[in-house]
């Protein structure tokens, strides 16, 4: 396949399109713990002679829940494909979504504290997981010095990212790092960083934001006729990088 | 334009029109309610979820024109549009409850039979309901349309009609040659259509549509002639010139029609040349398939710059908008489904007493139905299949993903349709008027027969 699109669009059903399954041998290229055990000088070879890795789950489909608040915490998992969203209801009934997870991200860090998950992980469109027993992946962790530490950041990350939006940020500022967000997170596991698909529902998106669902439409248009993105249906294209990043840089700090 | 009887004559076999890719008889019934349900609550999810284009269908009819091959019921009894509004009523309560109140309705077009049954009174009453339950853009650009049958409406009902909203009419006309009036059952003067049409004008509205068909029964081309010229001359922003379908099997009315009083397939043809060349004599600008249009008409202007878009309420400058269907037979297009409503009125009326939503067949488009809807539909409205932008949009190679569909081609290139550049493949002049011809070649569905009767009208 030629042209521009080579660089794999985010994410699509089209299986060619999700990021390449490992094998036995080869980490797949999403994997959140790759680097680790690379680093430490374990393959997939000596991790699966250990019983350690991996539990590949899936297909899920949109609206699968992976698991719920409450349910007790044996296991972490890495997104292989697809878009997972967490999220909590409060005594009202209300839902507040806690966060979207992509490829190569890992999901129930924030019940390594507890033995019960404290929260809901729903999966927004097709998506594939791999599952690490917790128990399993802790004795690992003592004997790889590196793989812990890498949790340990995965794990800062995580609370780092839930705190980003409670300052008192604009409308403007708060869709800007979204989308900044999501490019450089995809551009870290090789997805395209300019043209993705919002998986998650508007709904979704602006509960995240703390905005109403017509103020992120109304933002997103106004994006558009100043030349920022280009939206088609679920399909959003950044063309105005510069302007998105500095909007977006009080809120990302990097 | 050179007309090339004998090559016309090879490519007159049935096709669909392509108001939708797939088409209809690819709905199944699998798709129902639940279906419905899940496209609609997706379409509000889009990051800016589409504006709405409302068409509300009016099935009844005073007077059975024989040619009609649409979904009606001839009655003269109007106490019949109550009961039938009441139904109307709780189907527009269960539809809107599924979209977002913010998404604005741009366009609201009423289609039948014939809407101008209903009283002005009538249409005002469900205006208002949709407006109740629907957010009506405010903007300039909102079109409110109505198919009107000038035999049923005065001029008053027409100023009446302006003060509801209404700033689009259509008017069915298909030829002023009485012979032809008679052979169809549709006697309708020359002078009560023109006092419609100057009707709409003096009350505001903004375009005024006419239809005319050719193809009729004892159609002959010194009376269509004459009905061109007359309706030229009160320049009508848009023409519509159909080709008449003979399917007696599908359409019963068309039983009515003597076969042997129908043109021969040369005569039919001369009848098409002898529209384009007074139209486009006149100024009118051919937009594709059937539809002419006055060099600063929106149609004519979208096509221009590459935002002209077609749906089943024909062409259209509304491209980024969800079709909700009301009505019996009415057909919706909601994010990447389709679905229809009951054709009968028994079923349609069953499902609503029962508060479902009257949905009873439908499909979700994959992947590559979205591709060929989209390639066919630019095919349609720009009069060519632009590669580079189709291979950006859906990541394929275009060569190799239609490799069968460019040998079909070839024998189109080589009888001076289409012409394949690298970049897009481009219909000629005379590929204009065989659009449905060039887009049959990338219908992925018509392989595969639904059921031995014909269920297409043929091309020209």
């Amino acid at each position: 396949m030629a042209g521009p699109l080579s660089q794999p669009t985010f994410p699509r059903p089209n299986p060619k399109l999700v990021a390449d399954d490992g094998d036995t041998l080869r980490f797949c290229s999403t994997c959140a713990f790759s680097q680790a055990c690379l680093a430490e000088g374990m393959d997939k070879r000596s991790l699966m002679d250990l019983h350690v890795l991996v539990e590949h789950v899936g297909p899920l489909h949109a609206g699968d829940h992976i698991f719920r608040e409450g349910d007790p915490f044996d296991a972490i998992a890495a997104v292989r494909g697809g878009t997972v969203k967490t999220y909590v209801v409060d005594r009202d009934g209300h839902e507040h979504v806690l966060g979207f997870h992509l490829p190569g991200e890992v999901i129930g860090l924030n019940a390594i504290d507890g033995d019960h998950y404290p929260c809901n992980a729903v999966a927004l469109d097709t998506v594939m997981l791999c599952r690490f027993s917790f128990p399993k992946i802790a004795v690992l962790a003592a004997r790889l010095p590196g793989l812990q530490k890498h949790l340990f950041r995965l794990l800062s990350r995580d609370i780092g990212s839930a705190t980003l939006l409670s300052g008192d940020w604009t409308a403007d500022q708060r869709m800007a790092a979204f989308l900044i967000g999501l490019s450089r997170r995809l551009a870290a596991r090789g997805f395209s960083p300019s043209r993705f698909a919002l998986t998650m529902a508007r709904t979704d998106i602006a509960n995240y934001l703390r905005l109403a669902p017509e103020t992120v439409s109304r933002v997103l248009r106004r994006f558009q006729r100043d030349g920022l993105v280009s939206v088609d249906r679920r399909e959003v294209e950044l063309l105005g990088r510069e302007p998105l990043e500095s909007l977006a840089a009080p809120i990302l700090r990097e | 334009m050179a007309f090339d009887a004998d090559l016309l004559r090879r490519y007159d076999r049935p096709g669909p029109r392509y108001t939708s890719y797939p088409t209809a008889p690819q709905f199944h019934e699998d798709f129902g309610e639940r279906e419905l349900r899940e496209v609609a609550t997706a379409s509000n999810g889009d990051p800016i979820p589409r504006r709405l284009s409302l068409y509300v269908h009016v099935p009844f009819c005073l007077n059975p024109c024989f040619y009609c091959g649409c979904n009606r019921i001839i009655t003269r009894d109007l106490s019949r549009a109550e009961t039938y509004l009441a139904r109307l009523y709780r189907e527009i309560d269960l539809t809107a409850a599924m979209f977002d109140r913010d998404r604005e309705v741009i366009q609201l077009h009423f289609g039948g039979g014939t809407p101008n049954f209903l009283s002005p009174l009538q249409l005002r009453e469900v205006v208002d309901t949709l407006r109740r339950q629907f957010h009506l853009s405010d903007s300039r650009h909102r079109e409110v349309s109505i198919e009107l049958d000038p035999r049923f409406i005065s001029p008053a009902d027409v100023a009446e009609l302006a003060t509801i909203g209404f700033n689009r009419a259509s008017l069915g006309v298909q030829d002023f040659d009485p012979l032809v009036q008679a052979a169809v059952n549709r006697i309708q003067s020359v002078e009560q259509t023109l006092a419609v049409i100057d009707a709409c004008r003096a009350s505001g509205f903004r375009s005024i549509n006419v239809d005319l068909i050719y193809g009729l029964p004892k159609q002959n081309p010194d009376g269509f002639a004459r009905t061109l010229d007359t309706i030229v001359d009160v320049r009508p922003d848009r023409i519509a010139v159909y080709g008449y379908a003979h399917l007696p099997d599908l359409f019963k009315a068309q039983k009515q029609i003597d076969a042997a009083d129908l043109p021969t397939a040369e005569v039919k043809l001369g009848l098409l040349q002898l529209a384009i060349e007074k139209l486009t004599g006149a100024g009118y600008v051919y937009i594709g398939m059937d539809h002419f249009a006055l060099p600063d008409d929106d149609l004519a202007q979208a096509q221009a710059r590459g935002g002209l878009h077609r749906n089943f309420m024909g062409y259209t400058t509304h491209a980024d908008s969800d079709l909700v269907g009301l009505g019996v037979s009415a057909i919706s297009h909601i994010g990447d489904s389709f679905s229809q409503n009951p054709r009968d009125l028994i079923r349609w009326q069953a499902a609503i007493d029962e508060g479902r939503l009257p949905v009873f067949r439908g499909m979700r488009l994959s992947e590559d139905d979205q591709l060929r809807a989209d390639l066919i539909q630019r095919l349609m409205c720009q009069g060519e299949i632009p590669i580079t932008a189709l291979e950006r949009r859906y990541a394929v190679d275009f060569k190799s993903y239609f490799a069968e569909e460019l040998i079909k081609l070839q024998a189109l290139v080589a009888d001076g349709l289409v012409r394949i550049e690298p970049e897009r493949i481009q219909a000629t002049a005379l590929g204009r008027l065989l659009l449905r011809n060039i887009a049959m070649c990338f219908d992925n569905y018509l392989d595969q027969p639904v059921t031995a009767t014909p269920r297409y009208s043929r091309a020209i």
